[in-house]
């Protein structure tokens, strides 16, 4: 099998996160009710037109800059036509000719480049419901600003795939210009595969894959490719050029039913929409508004806080995550503690809340706090993450909830001396079988502090006093 | 309101006559006036069809913004008028309700598409009407009928509402029968619409003040191309006397060419019906209008489209399909496009010379009914004066200017710069001051 070269290109559409549609004032938000975010613009009713949304361009341009595209200076939209329930007008306000940016690229990790063919703005459909013997519509989603985003042939591994979706999606998610939520929709990927034997400048017949709903499902229906065509390619027949559906729970892919000839979309330029020019200072102004890209926020927190690569990789996967990493150790110099208890506790409970980081409230300030205390032993474990619960979403004060709720770690030996000799009393037989050489005993009576003391007695202390005790 | 509907039955000029018209609220010099709306504008809440069985019963969601500016100005809006479907057409004898009469000869058709309306004002049913104008649907029928029917420059008037035939050549307008009513409604219906954006970002003027100032100097042209073969004789000799009128009035004529005129009739049908084929593509049973029962998708799209649109509407459509399919999109409607622009060029050069042109409207007068409707290519060139303006995106206006021997009402068109409706206005009335032809009002009658 190694004899064959995988060539692989991947075409992603991402929703924009604008509040209206692009073309009419209806909201984005395709969750609610179906067919309540509608009018009879985006339902195509006679007589309507469409008004372009210019917060999809500036969205938009950005994406072409975070890629490095060429910008045209002047656009302009074209009709995509095409027959389907979920498409009002049975047309698409699309870009064919001439797409918003074109000829990008997007570095992977081994700072290979992979080309952007074209980044085009076009109108999203709605969507089906099918049941038994019916179809229902739902055009909520009809004409949420949607951006196609087009690579060149120029991926050669499922791995080289897995990652450019990775650094795509991380980089269109720090620009801010869409979720990227796979699952909801707002990020969508088909993929182009094709083999040819190895040096061949050639390209292979290319099948398309479609219906993959995680970046996972994508690389595993491109392993799934390679392997069939290249059992086919080996028998020496030939690979059929079609569209195949990827399914997840069979982990196979199977041929779409086949078109009987190629669509005739019949793009012509849309009629009413004028030629939009782009205007002066929008580039530089999303330019500025770009930030730092995620390959490069990551070259820079390895460099500035010898971070392992792995750390690393959790911390800016995030970037809200990351940013806070950064702000934290501005108040507290110590990035492997800051680290620990970001992608520790603190992811751990933020991916438990209902909004994810959107519902952090904790300030860095605050949150330093408690990575201090419990290195300078004045919070244990439990009460440290308690605290870090109770602040998560309200930003209260840490010392606040500490002495509300006497979370203090018992350092004290004279605090501690009682609930010591209480324990030891209570106990004999413990006490009995550890003098007796069963070391195990002595858990358990660090453990019975810890109760009587409401767990808050610093464990180790515990154990040295007990210790010393128990060798009078 | 019974009455008009009565007045209506030997002409069938309107397809809905209102019970209760809708009267706006607001004051301007129109308030309390009726008028009567073309079937392809919306009105909110009532039927709208464009004479086509695929939109039976379909009522509108919305107002267009046309009847918004109606209502603001007090209008009292009486009913809709019949149109050929879709306003594919140049006589209204393609509409699903069946042909409207010409006033004038009620063996004649009116014209179209918009004849519903030019029949209406022509027979004094209603003073005012708006039509709709994608290559003279609202000039040809106003020459046929004898009204002033006027085509704004391309973006003076919103569409929003107005249901789309040729997106980039639509364009809504007044028929009355004098021009001191088409000014008034002009100055309504103009101006620019956040939902239109197409609409021009200009202040309307106020068109009233053209009304009959003098016209010394202004130049017209008249071009050669325009008055060459299967132009009738009569149509000739009334646009000469016409031309005479206004030279007495010190207008300065001279002869012009627009040279690519004559590829104007091509050039308009592949680009009017390549829109019409995208535009008409939202009519397919899923959410409005005609659905036919069928078992399979495929099938609700085929028979709902075969049962509902007519003759012609389907051989636009092919037409339209047919010239932006790959492989004849170049040769066809990329061409067209380039065509175009060179139509559009000769008028650029003409108005370096002259202020306005004058043209016949039609090359004949109202035609029998029946007549044309077997011969597409024979209705298709009675547009053939008409189609420039719009191709090219100019206001142009058709106004009464003679009768023919046998009584029928003549047009005459002028046409002048984009956004430069006052000169026409200007001419037009200085014309109407020494004429009565706008003042004849027809007798029903079979000729």
């Amino acid at each position: 099998m190694s004899e064959f070269e995988t060539v692989i290109g991947l075409e992603v559409h991402v929703q924009l996160k604008t509040k209206s549609k692009i073309f009419c004032g209806c909201s984005v938000d395709s969750q609610s009710r179906p067919n309540t975010n509608i009018c009879p613009v985006c339902c195509g009713y006679p007589g309507v037109l469409p008004v372009f949304n210019f917060q999809a361009f500036k969205l938009a341009t950005r994406v072409c800059l975070a890629f490095n595209c060429k910008i045209n200076p002047s656009i302009y939209f074209e009709r995509k036509n095409y027959f389907y329930p979920d498409l009002p007008k049975n047309y698409q306000i699309s870009q064919y000719q001439r797409p918003l940016g074109e000829k990008g690229s997007l570095k992977l990790l081994s700072g290979k480049p992979i080309g952007i063919n074209r980044v085009h703005l076009e109108e999203d459909a709605g969507k089906l419901i099918h049941k038994d013997n019916y179809s229902l519509v739902d055009y909520n989603r009809t004409g949420t600003p949607l951006l196609e985003i087009v690579s060149e042939a120029e991926i050669n591994s499922s791995q080289e795939a897995f990652e450019y979706l990775t650094y795509l999606k991380l980089t269109l998610q720090y620009i801010g210009i869409s979720d990227c939520d796979m699952e909801k929709g707002s990020l969508r990927c088909d993929a182009n595969i094709s083999l040819r034997a190895k040096g061949s400048p050639k390209l292979g017949v290319k099948v398309e894959i479609k219906n993959m709903n995680s970046f996972k499902g994508v690389k595993a229906a491109l392993e799934y490719e390679i392997k069939r065509q290249a059992v086919v390619l080996e028998k020496g027949e030939k690979v059929i050029q079609e569209t195949r559906l990827w399914d997840q729970e069979l982990s196979k892919t199977t041929p779409m039913r086949s078109k009987e000839k190629a669509h005739d979309y019949r793009y012509f330029p849309e009629p009413d929409l004028l030629d939009f020019s782009l205007p002066p200072g929008l580039v530089a102004e999303e330019k500025s508004s770009l930030g730092e890209l995620p390959l490069d926020k990551r070259k820079r927190l390895l460099e500035s806080y010898s971070l392992g690569e792995k750390e690393t990789d959790v911390l800016i996967a995030l970037r809200e995550l990351s940013d806070f990493f950064e702000t934290a150790v501005k108040r507290y110099a110590h990035p492997k503690e800051v680290l620990n208890w970001l992608i520790g506790p603190f992811l751990e409970q933020v991916n438990n809340l209902e909004g994810g980081f959107s519902a952090v409230r904790i300030s860095a300030e605050n949150f330093v706090k408690i990575v201090r205390y419990f290195s300078e032993n004045k919070l244990n474990n439990l009460a440290a993450k308690k605290v870090l619960s109770l602040a998560l979403e309200t930003d209260q004060d840490v010392d606040e909830i500490i002495n509300s709720h006497q979370l203090t770690q018992m350092s004290d030996q004279g605090e501690l001396e009682k609930f010591i000799e209480e324990a030891l009393s209570d106990n004999p037989k413990a006490v009995e079988e550890y003098l007796s050489g069963k070391s195990q005993a002595m858990q358990f009576l660090v453990g019975q502090v810890m109760k009587k003391t409401k767990g808050k007695a610093n464990p180790k202390l515990a154990r040295e006093m007990l210790e010393r005790r128990l060798e009078r | 309101m019974q009455d008009l509907k009565k007045l209506d039955q030997p002409l069938s000029s309107f397809v809905q006559v209102f019970d209760q018209p809708i009267k706006g609220e607001g004051k301007s010099p129109l308030a309390g006036s009726a008028i009567a709306i073309k079937d392809n504008i919306c009105i909110k809440g009532k039927t709208i069809t464009c004479a086509s069985k695929i939109l039976a019963g379909h009522k509108a969601v919305y107002n267009a913004t046309v009847i918004d500016k109606l209502k603001a100005a007090g209008l009292v809006i009486v009913g809709t008028t019949n149109l050929d479907e879709f306003a594919f057409g140049s006589s209204t004898e393609n509409s699903c309700y069946g042909p409207t009469k010409n006033p004038w000869d009620l063996t004649r058709v009116p014209g179209g598409s918009s004849g519903g309306s030019a029949a209406a004002v022509a027979a004094r049913l209603v003073p005012f009407a708006l039509g709709s104008d994608t290559g003279g649907s609202i000039r040809q029928p106003a020459a046929f009928c004898g009204v002033v029917g006027f085509k704004p420059t391309y973006g003076r008037v919103s569409r929003y509402g107005l249901i789309a035939f040729g997106s980039s050549l639509d364009q809504i307008g007044p028929l009355t029968t004098n021009f001191s009513d088409c000014a008034e409604l002009l100055n309504i219906i103009s101006g620019h619409d956040p939902k239109d954006s197409t609409s021009a970002f200009l202040e309307t003027p106020d068109f009233t003040k053209s009304l009959k100032v003098p016209v010394k100097e202004i130049k017209v042209g008249l071009p050669k191309e325009y008055f060459s073969q299967g132009l009738d004789a009569q149509v000739k000799e009334a646009i000469s006397s016409t031309a005479d009128i206004l030279k007495k009035k010190k207008v300065i004529f001279k002869e012009i060419s627009l040279p690519h005129s004559r590829y104007a009739v091509a050039t308009y049908y592949i680009i009017a019906s390549s829109e019409a084929s995208s535009n008409l593509q939202r009519f397919d049973g899923v959410r409005y209008g005609l659905r036919a029962v069928t078992k399979s998708l495929a099938d609700l799209y085929a028979r709902t489209r075969q049962q509902g649109f007519g003759l012609e509407a389907k051989r636009r459509i092919f037409l339209g399909t047919y010239s932006l399919s790959s492989g004849y999109y170049d040769a066809y409607y990329l061409k067209a496009l380039k065509v175009r622009r060179l139509i559009k060029s000769d008028f650029d050069k003409a108005f370096e010379e002259v202020d306005a042109v004058l043209t016949p409207t039609s090359p004949t007068v109202a035609f029998k009914l029946g007549e044309r409707v077997k011969d597409p290519l024979s209705m298709y060139l009675s547009d053939v004066y008409t189609i420039p303006a719009n191709l090219s995106g100019l206001p142009a206006v058709s106004f009464p200017c003679g009768f023919d021997k046998q009584g029928l009402p003549i047009g005459a068109q002028l046409i002048s710069r984009a956004f430069d409706e006052e000169t026409l206005i200007k001419l037009g009335s200085a014309f109407e001051e020494s004429t009565d032809f706008h003042k004849q009002i027809p007798v029903f009658k079979e000729k």
